[in-house]
């Protein structure tokens, strides 16, 4: 795998653009749930930087999260973070970013930008979830009592907001493609 | 709020912990995270929860940081514990409730449980209280290195985590000013219906972006004008250290691990 320096310098600006889109909301609040706008801008890292960019940008911003840097939301972050049981909704952005990369990539219509956004909020939240499942089995050795159902019962809350701001994605997505085509050379050849 | 980003979670100080190679402490907190699950009676427990404090005091890092890092994950240590305190059915009955009852077993296992995930916030935070996320960085970079050989690009992916440290107060600063200079043109952030400030976004989204690829590009640009050719052959400005404490600190995690082996029933 060969990277240039742009292609660092570019995934290295996502990462820190997805630090930014997790605590955006400490800036501007919609509601009054504390809502991260994380599994948007990974989407977005995926449609822009392209699959395997996309992909490598989010792990550079779960390894920094890691190593203390305040990205995650809430401006949490270090390595202490391994062990909240929400830490696979962070994992599940190097794949979600690379899933619609890849749809957007085999197709680019309005549409596919769409499908892909809501596919990568349903790998997402799948992920996620069964990452909470796990981890609450392992770190503290949940009883049988603690069940998948339970699991999930917990993430509904949020899923409105998170289909509601897919869908933005989706709809942004291809213009912010287009209007940094104009203005950047390199973003059209990365992500074709 | 992001001032703080270069240097993370970290506490300055000079005690040995604070000293030691990044290298050194990443291992160690690695191979702990592993043996913690080993311990599974009172005594070694009590040995763990020895070293594990011992190691905290060790670092003199002010104990109110030491709380703020244990504050996340509070919830998790209560509800594990009731979880376990109502649900675990073994041993004699202690409180009958009728509908429920809280077992001996419940109790034992709600408390080690609790210990367990205790021990492991206090020493993987004490990784990034006593160590720069560039320094984790450095010891990252060093650690992986062997997987080059398996072509995965370790030095680059080092520089994309510095570059993108660097980055973060800018684009920070940069949204703030954005949303200002949207703001007096006009734009509704913080009121108005949802849908209105969903709107919103884009006029702050697509300037951010724009700011952000050009960044990006101009570095990339100063790199090749300065003939950057990747990690091959390249100097460091700071250099990592393995002193002679590096090594005692690992053996001490190697005698930790017989001592959890010997105890553990």
């Amino acid at each position: 795998m060969k990277l240039k320096p742009i292609d660092i310098t570019l995934a290295a600006v996502f990462a820190a653009l997805m630090a930014v889109g997790a605590n955006l909301t400490s800036l501007l609040v919609i509601g009054s749930v504390p809502i991260t706008l994380q599994t948007f801008f990974s989407v977005l890292a995926g449609m822009i930087l392209g699959s395997r960019l996309g992909a490598i940008s989010m792990t550079v911003y779960a390894v920094i999260g890691l190593a203390g840097a305040p990205v995650f939301a809430q401006f949490s972050g270090g390595f202490g973070m391994i062990l909240k049981p929400t830490f696979g909704f962070i994992l599940s952005f190097i794949l979600v970013a690379y899933i619609t990369g890849k749809i957007v990539e085999s197709n680019s219509s309005k549409k596919s930008y769409l499908i892909a956004a809501l596919v990568g909020m349903v790998i997402n939240y799948a992920a996620g979830t069964n990452w909470m499942f796990a981890a609450m089995k392992v770190w503290a050795d949940a009883p049988e009592g603690f069940t998948y159902k339970m699991a999930w019962g917990w993430m509904l809350a949020p899923l409105p907001k998170d289909i509601l701001l897919s869908v933005c994605a989706g709809l942004i997505a291809p213009r912010l493609n287009r209007t940094l085509s104009k203005t950047s050379r390199t973003i059209k050849k990365s992500a074709a | 709020m992001m001032d703080n980003v270069i240097i993370g979670q970290y506490i300055p100080g000079s005690s040995t912990i604070h000293r030691m190679d990044p290298r050194a402490k990443l291992i160690a907190v690695f191979v702990y995270v592993i043996i913690v699950f080993l311990a599974n009676n009172w005594l070694s427990y009590a040995f763990l929860g020895i070293f594990t404090i011992g190691t905290v005091l060790f670092s003199r890092v002010p104990l109110p940081f030491i709380l703020k890092g244990l504050k996340p994950i509070l919830w998790i240590i209560l509800f594990t514990m009731i979880l376990h305190l109502f649900m675990t059915k073994e041993g004699p009955v202690l409180l009958d409730f009728g509908w429920t009852a809280i077992h001996e077993g419940g109790v034992v296992q709600g408390v080690f449980i609790a210990l367990r995930l205790l021990f492991l916030i206090l020493l993987t935070s004490l990784l990034t209280l006593t160590t720069t996320p560039i320094d984790i960085t450095d010891g990252i970079e060093s650690l992986l290195a062997p997987l080059k050989r398996v072509k995965f690009p370790v030095h680059e992916f080092a520089l994309m985590m510095s570059i993108s440290l660097r980055f973060i107060p800018t684009l920070l600063q940069e949204t703030e000013k954005i949303m200002k200079a949207q703001s007096a043109r006009g734009a509704e952030f913080s009121s108005g219906p949802i849908k209105e400030r969903v709107k919103a976004f884009v006029p702050l989204l697509v300037p951010l972006f724009i700011s952000a690829f050009k960044r990006a590009e101009d570095l990339a640009l100063a790199m090749e004008a300065r003939g950057y050719r990747g990690g091959e052959g390249r100097t460091k400005l700071r250099l990592l250290k393995w002193k002679g404490i590096d090594t005692f600190a690992l053996i001490m995690v190697g005698v930790l691990i017989i001592v959890l082996f010997l105890l553990r029933s």
